[in-house]
């Protein structure tokens, strides 16, 4: 058929590249820094822990709770439970108000000032706020992360609606289309590319807001494993806790990537 | 409520006046169409032609004077008024049969009659075929005849064309003028067909409004009483031609 998408297709080299340059760092990382207990040329292990015991302190952490009070799998449970939720909590408030904000002159002239002087205060700032409301259980990290998720959320849909075709608009009028109507039945599909668009970018927010979270207030959670290994000095603690954030990113934004696939694919335009 | 002068008109035009702050482009305007007729309003590019279907649809307000249909002021809430604009306006998140259902749906059609008045349109148009495909993946033509085929299918009191064809080559015209003459044959709706080609005005229209350059209003009313299916070589019908051209070389 003369409509089907062209498939770019990868050459092996091209397959191969990546898992090089990852092996290549890797192998650079673990040569360059000293082994536990040796004091050679190379970067001493209190500056940096050796990818090979990360590995070994990665397989031990999945059953030992020491030094820090849990497992690793717990720990990335807490921090996808708290990242995940705000991150939906984002999408269930940020979306409506964002495409409500493109159509209606009344929401717009409500919430745009507000928003405006909103957008520019980091999430992190609200961190004292949120302990003294909520202490420093999964609530107040929950509503740090949320404030870092809106953003997208509501511009996205916001421009979204903006760019809605003015015609299709006009359109709709001259059938006599209500309002309501022609925001349901035009500016909202029109905004739909732009609104999946935003779900990566708010998962990337959350996902960073959420470190910065539980580095600041918490007892449990990726963040919380990588402050507990500093403050008792252990450099592979630190790095384990870095690259489980850095792992477990990829593996959700992969998944939320294959749901966008699907849902712009569901939209076919 | 406004009432116009009694008249067995199904659409009047009274003083139509549109200013965009100084600039006159509509000078008090004046017609009527009678339930039924095809009529064609010809006139220079930038006259004014489509700010002219905006007032009629209420896309845009009028400065002075009113419109009527069978005596009450044009309302696109009230009246079942349909459109077919210059650019293609097909929505690309429906399919051609949900695109063609769009106007039904605003309009509130009863699901029952809405599936049949589609089916039926759908076949008029030559549209079956493609029902169920995406407007990215049909011909620019088709994209036109889902406009025409959304507008004919809410059975619309008035139907505004806006240079419907007017992007199109040459040979998809003559076929796409055919095919709304059949239309307004057999869906009896009454038609304002916009348009800056005169061998067009011609072949489908019944009468032909000639429009002055800015500030405009109606220079002349050609009737075109020819029969159907008309033929360009027709030597009245080159007659005509000329006497539309003629009225427009005062330009
Ligand atoms: N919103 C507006 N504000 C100011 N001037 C306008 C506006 N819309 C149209 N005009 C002016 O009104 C005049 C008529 O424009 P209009 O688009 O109605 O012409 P037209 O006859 O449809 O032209 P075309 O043949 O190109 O379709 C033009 O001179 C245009 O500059
Ligand atoms: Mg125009």
């Amino acid at each position: 058929m003369a409509y089907q998408t062209v498939k770019a297709r990868k050459s092996l080299k091209l397959r191969v590249l990546p898992w090089l340059s990852l092996t290549a760092v890797i192998l650079i990382w673990q040569f360059c820094v000293s082994p536990p207990g040796v004091n050679d040329w190379r970067i001493p292990g209190v500056l940096l822990a050796r990818p090979y015991d990360v590995l070994l302190l990665g397989i031990e952490k999945l059953t030992d709770v020491n030094p820090d009070g849990a497992t690793l799998l717990v720990h990335a449970w807490v921090s996808l439970q708290e990242s995940l939720s705000a991150f939906l909590l984002s999408l269930l408030v940020g979306i409506p108000l964002g495409l409500m904000m493109g159509w209606f002159g009344v929401v717009r002239g409500l919430f745009r000032p507000v928003f405006e002087m909103w957008r520019p205060i980091p999430p992190v700032a609200w961190i004292p706020l949120a302990i003294f409301w909520f202490g420093i259980g999964m609530e107040g990290k929950i509503f740090i992360i949320w404030l870092g998720g809106m953003t997208p959320c509501i511009i996205n849909a916001y421009m979204g609606v903006k760019t809605t075709n003015p015609v299709h608009i006009q359109m709709a009028r001259t059938f006599g289309a209500s309002d309501w109507k022609i925001f349901t039945s035009i500016c909202i599909p029109s905004a739909l590319p732009m609104v999946f668009g935003a779900l990566q970018i708010a998962l990337g927010n959350c996902w960073t807001t959420l470190v910065a979270a539980e580095l600041l207030a918490s007892d449990q959670g990726l963040g919380y494993l990588i402050t507990a290994g500093r403050s008792i000095g252990r450099t592979d603690i630190v790095v384990l806790g870095m690259i489980s954030l850095g792992i477990t990113g990829v593996i959700i934004s992969q998944i939320i990537y294959r749901i966008e696939a699907k849902l712009l694919a569901g939209i076919r335009r | 409520m406004e009432q116009s002068a009694a008249s067995n008109a199904k659409i009047e035009v009274r003083n139509l006046t549109k200013k965009f702050g100084d600039l006159l482009v509509l000078d008090r305007i004046n017609f009527n169409i009678k339930k039924g007729e095809l009529v064609a309003i010809v006139g220079p590019t930038g006259c004014g032609k489509t700010t002219f279907l905006n007032c009629m649809s209420k896309l845009t307000d009028t400065t002075d004077g009113d419109i009527f249909i069978d005596g009450v002021p044009a309302d696109p809430v009230k009246h079942n008024l349909a459109f077919v604009f210059q650019e293609p306006t097909a929505l690309p998140w429906r399919t051609v049969a949900q695109n063609v259902v769009y106007g039904m749906e605003v309009k509130g059609v009863p699901e029952k009659e809405r599936a049949e008045r589609l089916e039926y349109i759908l076949n008029l148009v030559g549209l079956k075929d493609t029902a169920d495909l995406y407007p990215n993946q049909v011909s620019a033509s088709m994209m036109q005849r889902i406009a025409v085929a959304r507008a004919f299918a809410v059975n619309p009191d008035l139907l505004l064309m806006d240079e419907p064809y007017g992007q199109l080559d040459v040979k998809l015209r003559f076929y796409l003028e055919d095919e709304l003459v059949k239309l307004w044959q057999t869906l009896n709706s009454t038609v304002l067909f916009i348009t800056h080609n005169i061998e067009e005005a011609v072949y489908v229209a019944e009468r032909i409004l000639v429009l002055t350059p800015k500030p405009t209003k109606v220079r002349a009313e050609v009737i075109v009483d020819l029969p159907r299916p008309r033929n360009f070589l027709d030597p009245r019908f080159v007659e005509i031609r000329r006497q539309v051209t003629e009225l427009i070389r005062w330009w």
